[in-house]
């Protein structure tokens, strides 16, 4: 099977700072790869450059292959923003908008397309339900979305992306500010969205990696050294690197 | 005595002195509120009576025969005036705090934000003299009599264009001495928000323009409203500038945006001279009135941007 | 509806793409429409107050002769000597009044900042700020210039304006000290320092930049003021005849309102000569002012 996305070569750079060093790496079409590794290593590096987030900032910049349905990402002429929208992306901290919680999905939906107000209304239901918190909130939509607890603003957040019906789906260590629950709540929501879309996670937590990656890759120091199946992975590592880090003795 | 207490008088200074201001002019005052009543800020007809004749005593006031104050197109006047500052300085205020926080790098923006830093300190009689000097001959002449031809079907808009003197040209002299104070506020405003949110936006295919003006702007939507209560303040209260620009009208309100007006503070200015003639005083004291009214509603302005500005978490506001 | 009318089924791929593609050249237009407003803006902004400056800078400049220094004004022509004079007086005097209270309020609002009186304080300085300058020139009329018998003088503007500039020095005292890091004050009450000692010679000392730059702005203000300032000084043509009372005095910002609208065009040089010194000064203030708060934020 061809990859979603296929990563070949790929350096980045922060400014003089070289943070990715000739990453070569595949993420599968409708699975969960896991990224790991000590802090500081470059996992949200490499997300960004899958969304091109960090075109954002003036003084960063990636040479090399990402390739997506045979376009490189990062390469010149890409529509940034229309790659955004099949690149969806969920924060570590959930950044609900100001504005209430219907608005906060109506948002990015509306930038796409022109829904008539029923469709919007259906899709609203629909990307809240996927993010199993319509039942939380069908009877406060127009409520400001500050007012939810964490849990609930980051399964908003990932309403919010789902909505705009995106291909791919980056998560940042989407769980490591939530409380047990709301971490529960969103590793079960991920492992049923990987369904209908690709998966890209970092993680800190090994047993999160172990129980919704299908596959996971080691990072260190900006390179890549390992990816192999989650089982393999946490069973049966090739390096020592690895074997250290996911048994704790550093990181 | 400790140091605390020593400090706590010289620094009540400045809340007595607030205080003060308001008790004097209302005492002062108080002959004039008596004798005007409501018919102060419901009649239009501001006359200090025959000032030949001799004072008789109504409701327990000397009073000249034919007496009567009423400021309603001075009230008319300042609101207009005030409100047409705003309907320009909001736009462009919050246009150039976008501009100055998005879409300009770091050490130019500092430069650029200088000039309307500079913009707020040039003093309110320069304004009133670029007013003067630039802006009502080309008003007057060319700008109005256009306007008046191309819009004129429009309320307001229609009738006799004048000299160049009064309420639209008011209000843009306003505007510029205002929009400094919303620009600079919303810059900082939107310059402290934080890049997540940014990003969080950017994740979902938004341009940086979308961003800013859906996400960013939403977010400092309270701090906007509080700075646009501090200006409204600002330009209610604005008296030099308007001084000279207004057309100085009495007794009438404006027909159309070109006619002359007078505002509350700036008949302040230009009827102390007259009011002097009055031997009974009435005259100032009604002046008086009109004062301790100004500073009232703009105490009132004032206390309603500073409680939004509170809330919104800006302690510090720029004053 | 279910899980699977998502990225495929509903609406197929490609055709999905093509419409967005087509939504985003409409979006990008209007993003720059709404970025080429934005810099209109501010174009407006500073073209006015290119205009303003170039104005006062070229009639002011070709107005500006030794005359203008060395004169007093007599009648409508002559120099401006005595509005320089007076208004350097009348800056000079509210400062000597409103920096000792000022800061005192400052100090106060910034060393027991929990206190209601400290609230009070800082609110009462917010709202005061808003008070328009003409209702504190109107005080200043009724009270001094009228019930104390004082007239058109010197002491009348100076306390007018000395309330005017009040809590901009508060505010800036204010500021400038809550900055002074706590940890250098407790390290003082540490060694026994009472609450005087600490604010005297350890806050104030460290604070003294911020404090002198609200203090010069204030000074800009009390420059640049007309209306409170013209029923209360007056206005005179000679120099000050060192009396504090019952003698008017000459100020840079009358002559520009009172001899702009003279028919003569020795009034109206004076006028423009006046808005060159008063602009000049204030802008210059501004400009150093804002210097010393950039270094001290560069250098934080
Ligand atoms: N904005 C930046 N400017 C310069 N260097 C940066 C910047 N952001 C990250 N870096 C550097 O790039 C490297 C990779 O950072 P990155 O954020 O990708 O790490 P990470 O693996 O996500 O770590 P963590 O687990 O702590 O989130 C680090 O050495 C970091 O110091
Ligand atoms: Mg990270």
């Amino acid at each position: 099977m061809t990859p979603k996305i296929a990563i070949h070569g790929l350096d980045f750079y922060y400014g003089a700072n070289h943070a990715l060093k000739s990453i070569t790496l595949d993420f599968p079409e409708r699975q969960v790869s896991a990224l790991i590794g000590p802090s500081g290593c470059g996992k949200s590096t490499l997300l960004r450059c899958l969304n091109r987030m960090y075109d954002l900032y003036p003084g960063q910049h990636a040479t090399g292959e990402v390739m997506m349905d045979g376009m490189n990402v990062i390469g010149p002429g890409v529509d940034v923003d229309l790659l955004r929208s099949r690149v969806g992306m969920v924060f570590q901290k959930p950044t609900p908008f100001p504005m209430s919680i219907r608005e906060n999905i109506a948002f990015g939906v509306r930038l796409h397309e022109r829904p008539s107000r029923a469709e919007m209304e259906e899709r609203v239901e629909w990307s809240l339900t996927r993010a199993a918190l319509w039942d939380e909130v069908k009877d406060r939509l127009h409520t400001p979305a500050t007012g939810l607890s964490g849990g609930q603003q980051q399964r908003l957040c990932i309403a919010r992306t789902i909505a705009v019906r995106p291909e791919v789906i980056l998560f940042d260590e989407p769980t490591s500010a939530l409380d047990p629950i709301s971490t529960l709540k969103v590793e079960e929501l991920i492992d049923e969205l990987k369904r209908d879309f690709t998966i890209a996670m970092v993680t800190h937590n090994m047993q999160q990696a172990a129980r919704v990656a299908d596959q996971v890759a080691f990072f260190y120091l900006g390179e890549m050294v390992e990816v192999a199946s989650a089982t393999t992975m946490f069973t049966a590592p090739r390096e020592k690197r690895t074997q250290d880090y996911i048994t704790g003795r550093f990181g | 005595m400790s140091f605390r207490r020593v400090l706590a008088v010289f620094a009540g200074i400045l809340p007595a002195s607030l205080v003060a201001v308001i008790v004097f002019l209302a005492v002062y005052s108080w002959p004039a509120v008596r004798f005007n009543g409501v018919g102060f800020v419901t009649s239009s007809t501001w006359n200090l009576g025959n000032t030949y004749g001799s004072p008789i005593l109504r409701d327990g006031v000397q009073v000249l025969p034919g007496a009567h104050y009423g400021i309603l197109f001075l009230v008319a006047g300042t609101l207009l005036s005030t409100l047409l500052a705003l309907v320009i300085a909001v736009p462009v205020g919050v246009g150039a705090a976008i501009f100055l926080a998005e879409a300009v790098p770091g050490q130019l923006r500092l430069w650029l934000s200088f000039l309307v830093e500079l913009l707020a300190a040039v003093p309110s009689v320069v304004f009133g003299l670029w007013g003067y000097a630039v802006l009502i001959p080309l008003l007057g002449h060319t700008i109005f009599p256009i306007m008046q031809r191309l819009l004129g079907f429009v309320p307001f808009l229609g009738g006799p264009t004048g000299s160049g003197y009064g309420l639209l040209t008011a209000g843009i002299v306003l505007s510029l001495m205002i929009v400094p104070l919303i620009a600079a506020t919303l810059r900082d405003a939107i310059l402290a928000e934080p890049m997540v949110v940014r990003e969080s936006a950017a994740a979902l295919g938004a341009t940086k323009f979308e961003t800013v003006w859906k996400v960013v702007l939403p977010g400092v939507r309270k701090i906007l409203i509080g700075v646009t209560i501090l200006a409204t303040g600002r330009a209610l209260g604005e008296t030099m500038a308007v001084l000279m620009v207004s057309g100085n009208a009495l007794n009438y309100l404006p027909p159309n945006i070109y006619s002359p007006i007078s505002t509350m503070a700036a008949f302040i200015v230009s009827q102390l001279d007259s009011a002097l003639q009055d031997p009974t005083g009435l005259a100032v004291r009604s002046l008086a009135e009109v004062a301790l009214m100004l500073s009232v509603i703009s105490v009132g302005v004032n206390t309603l941007a500073r409680l939004v500005l509170y809330r919104a978490g800006l302690k510090d506001a720029r004053v | 509806m279910s899980g699977a009318a998502l990225t495929g089924e509903e609406a197929p791929f490609p055709q999905r793409e093509a419409a967005r593609l087509g939504r985003m050249r409409r979006r990008r237009m209007q993003s720059l429409l709404g970025w080429g407003l934005c810099a209109l803006g501010f174009g407006l902004l500073a073209f006015a107050m290119g205009w303003i400056l170039l104005l006062v800078l070229l009639r002011g400049i070709s107005a500006l002769t030794p005359k203008v220094f060395l004169e007093v004004t007599q009648g409508t022509g002559g120099g401006l000597l005595n509005a320089i004079e007076g208004t350097l007086l009348i800056g000079a005097g509210s400062m000597l009044l409103a920096v000792p209270l000022g800061v005192a309020a400052g100090m106060y609002a910034a060393q027991f900042k929990h206190s209601w009186f400290a609230s009070a304080i800082r609110f009462m300085a917010d709202v005061l700020v808003g008070v328009p300058s003409i209702v504190l020139g109107y005080f200043g009329y009724i009270t001094m210039v009228e019930g104390l018998g004082w007239q058109f003088s010197l002491a009348a503007a100076c306390i007018t304006i000395a309330i005017l500039c009040l809590p901009y020095i508060c505010r800036t005292t204010e500021l400038a000290l809550s900055q002074v890091p706590a940890a250098m004050q407790e390290a003082a009450f540490a060694l026994g320092a009472g609450e005087g000692r600490v604010a005297w010679r350890i806050a104030l000392p460290v604070a003294m930049p911020g404090i002198l730059t609200g203090v010069l702005l204030a000074f800009a203000i009390s420059v640049g003021e007309t209306a409170p300032l013209i029923y209360t000084a007056g206005w005179s043509s000679y120099l000050w005849n060192g009396q504090l009372v019952r003698s008017p005095v000459g100020y840079l910002t009358y002559a520009i309102w009172a001899f702009i609208n003279e028919p003569f065009a020795s009034a109206n040089a004076l006028a423009y000569a006046a808005a060159l010194l008063v602009t000049l000064i204030v802008l210059l203030i501004s400009i150093a002012a804002r210097l010393v708060l950039l270094r001290r934020q560069g250098a934080r």
